[in-house]
């Protein structure tokens, strides 16, 4: 009769045969490792200076009417930092919104006839015309330019101007990104994104693999359970997971500048939920299709998509309609994303984070339950 | 083989259907311990389907399907400890050493090391694949990979073996030596049950059914078949034909 124990070992012993069968496959299939390894290095790197949105350099196009020293000061003071550069720098209306049409600037800065005379009147005003057509860079064109204005103005009337003290003054100091710069809040996202992607494929690939050339028929023909074949199978898959976790944070902290300054246990703790999600929804992918083209092509879709749109990685989920709001809940990139800014950028822990990691939890045991009942150990 | 024999593997009333289309209608048969049994019919017989539902790789639609008197698909079925299966297609995995797959299997039925090695070393010698154990499963030849597949099979010593076509896209040298392999593997005590569209193969066997469009239309000793139908031992083909001829009234013809 056999023993627990001796099923226990048997067990192991098959699980570790899988295992140990699927690094050979991997050793002998190179693209598989570069797929794995290299694609998301290289696609952070090009998505980390690719995707921006920092405003910076801006061209603007500045039409001075009043030709003034302090007129002249004003755009000085608003072009000093170098978020804006002055491309125009004329009297002509038209000749400035022209630019603007053609998109060769950003906005328009018109400093009135009379503008120096008004500052010392206390009704000086300058108009500020931004180009909506790029929303994003509209709204934060304007916010700069707003502050910068304000701040040239405080300075340039310290001579003497009739200046009122706002009775309620807001003192903003933004924290974790100082500098608001995008690598730090796009380097995590697309760290969950690209993990999404290349976990989910490469397990669709590999496991549809078997079934279709026929291999799954002499597995099934032997003591191995499904169970077993599935984590067998899945182990070499998380192990290169990790590795990608940790390269891609690599590059994140040497090329991005990316912190590390909360728990490492609730980055790997989070990291690890993850990666067995999304190789869970990758195997569930090849159970139900059973053919590697179509497997393909619903990992990219059911991974790609949800991860860009609905994690946070790109558009804020508060931003997002009600429905997607909704449907945003099952994605476990979300929960990812918000793990990684807040172990990276805000300096997170357990404590804050375990409802992300609950959330991962959640779904890594749906999805592979799911996964390991669908797989059924017939060819029907 | 005695006539008092256990009965390993048996069918009754077996139906299965793929979609429209009705691949068993309602097979029954027995096969013994110790027995070689061949399941003789042309392509699209059923005979993938009868071997795939002896080793509980499908379902029934309806009737009873048991090996060594389980149901072989039954979830928690220890059959698969006691089966060994050679598909039609090249299943085994091409990018693996013919050592490399011999081992991988040998982990599957959870064989010691001791136990591997003495058998490893028995296959390799029978199948005359020594030479061969770095080599890719792929960069195998046809008989050779047929064999080293029948070798993967055999490392866990089963009581019934399942050989879907073994012969098919094999060199008649291989055919023989793959048949001698098979004999030996009888005198073992082994129950063998091996699908093929030759029917020069039946003569081989010591009781044949014969499948045609997922019926059995007759089952016993080719002996016997070729004398009911007063040809020539070797001239299975004209029994087979003739029984076609008598099931579909012509029609086949």
């Amino acid at each position: 009769m056999t023993t627990p124990t001796r099923r226990g070992s048997a067990t192991l012993g098959r699980i570790l045969a899988m295992a140990g069968k699927e690094v050979l496959h991997i050793r002998r299939d190179i693209r598989t490792l570069y797929l794995a390894l290299a694609m998301p290095v290289l696609m952070l790197v090009l998505f980390g200076f690719g995707i921006s949105f920092d405003v910076d350099h801006l061209e603007l196009a500045v039409v001075d009417q009043d030709r003034t020293d302090l007129s002249r000061a004003l755009v000085r003071q608003v072009t000093a930092s170098g978020e804006f550069v002055a491309i125009e720098d004329g009297t002509s209306p038209e000749a400035a919104l022209q630019q603007l049409r053609r998109g060769h600037a950003a906005g328009v800065l018109l400093l009135p006839h009379g503008f120096a005379e008004d500052v010392q009147r206390g009704t000086a005003q300058v108009q500020l015309l931004v180009d909506g057509a790029d929303g994003n860079t509209a709204t934060q064109a304007l916010a700069k330019a707003q502050a910068l204005v304000e701040v040239a103005s405080r300075q340039l009337l310290g001579a003497g101007a009739p200046v009122q003290a706002p009775p309620l003054e807001v003192r903003v100091r933004t924290l974790f990104n100082p500098d608001a710069r995008s690598a730090m809040f796009l380097v995590p996202g697309l760290a969950a994104y690209l993990l999404a992607i290349v976990a989910v494929i490469i397990t669709a690939l590999t496991v549809a693999r078997e079934w279709e050339r026929g291999s799954m028929e002499q597995l099934f023909a032997t003591p191995v359970g499904r169970l077993e074949i599935v984590v067998g199978k899945l182990l070499p898959y998380l192990g290169i997971g990790v590795l990608q976790v940790l390269l891609v944070l690599t590059v994140g902290a040497w090329v991005f500048d990316v912190p590390v300054r909360g728990s490492l246990v609730a980055l790997g703790l989070g990291a690890l939920l993850f990666l067995v999600g999304m190789l869970g929804q990758g195997l569930l992918i090849s159970v139900v299709t059973r053919n590697q083209m179509v497997a393909t092509q619903v990992a990219t879709i059911s991974s790609v998509l949800p991860s860009m749109l609905l994690s946070g990685f790109i558009f804020p989920i508060e931003n997002l309609p009600l429905p997607l709001k909704v449907i945003s809940t099952v994605i476990p990139a979300r929960y990812f994303v918000s793990t990684l800014r807040g172990v990276l950028l805000r300096g997170n822990g357990l404590d804050v984070l375990w409802p992300q990691l609950l959330a991962l939890a959640l779904f890594a045991v749906f999805v592979l339950v799911l996964a390991t009942r669908r797989f059924q150990r017939r060819l029907d | 083989m005695s006539a008092e024999a256990a009965v390993d593997v048996e069918l009754k009333d077996v139906r299965r259907a793929f979609g429209a289309t009705q691949a068993l209608r309602g097979v029954s048969l027995a096969v013994h311990a110790g027995e070689v049994y061949g399941l003789v019919g042309p392509d699209g017989a059923g005979k993938t389907t009868s071997i795939r539902l002896m080793a509980g790789l499908l379902l029934p639609d309806a009737g009873q399907v048991r090996t060594l008197s389980e149901d072989p698909a039954a979830p928690r079925s220890h059959v698969r400890e006691s089966l060994g299966l050679v598909p039609q297609r090249n299943t085994l995995y091409g990018d693996l050493s013919v050592e490399e797959n011999l081992r991988f299997f040998a982990r599957l039925f959870a064989l010691s090391k001791e136990d591997f090695a003495e058998r490893r070393a028995r296959l390799l010698d029978i199948t005359r694949l020594g030479r061969f154990t770095d080599r890719r499963a792929d960069a195998l030849s046809g008989g050779m990979y047929k064999k080293l597949a029948l070798a993967c099979a055999l490392l866990h010593r089963p009581r019934v073996l399942l050989l879907d076509e073994p012969t098919n896209g094999v060199d008649p040298v291989s055919r023989r030596e793959l048949w001698e392999l098979l004999y030996g593997l009888v005198h073992e005590g082994m129950t063998l049950i091996v699908s093929t569209p030759y029917m020069d193969e039946a003569a081989r066997c010591h009781r044949v059914g014969l499948l045609y469009a997922g019926e059995l239309i007759a089952q016993g000793a080719p002996r016997e078949l070729t004398r009911a139908h007063g040809v020539a031992a070797s001239d299975f083909e004209a029994v087979f034909l003739a029984l076609v001829e008598k099931h579909t009234g012509g029609r086949a013809a």
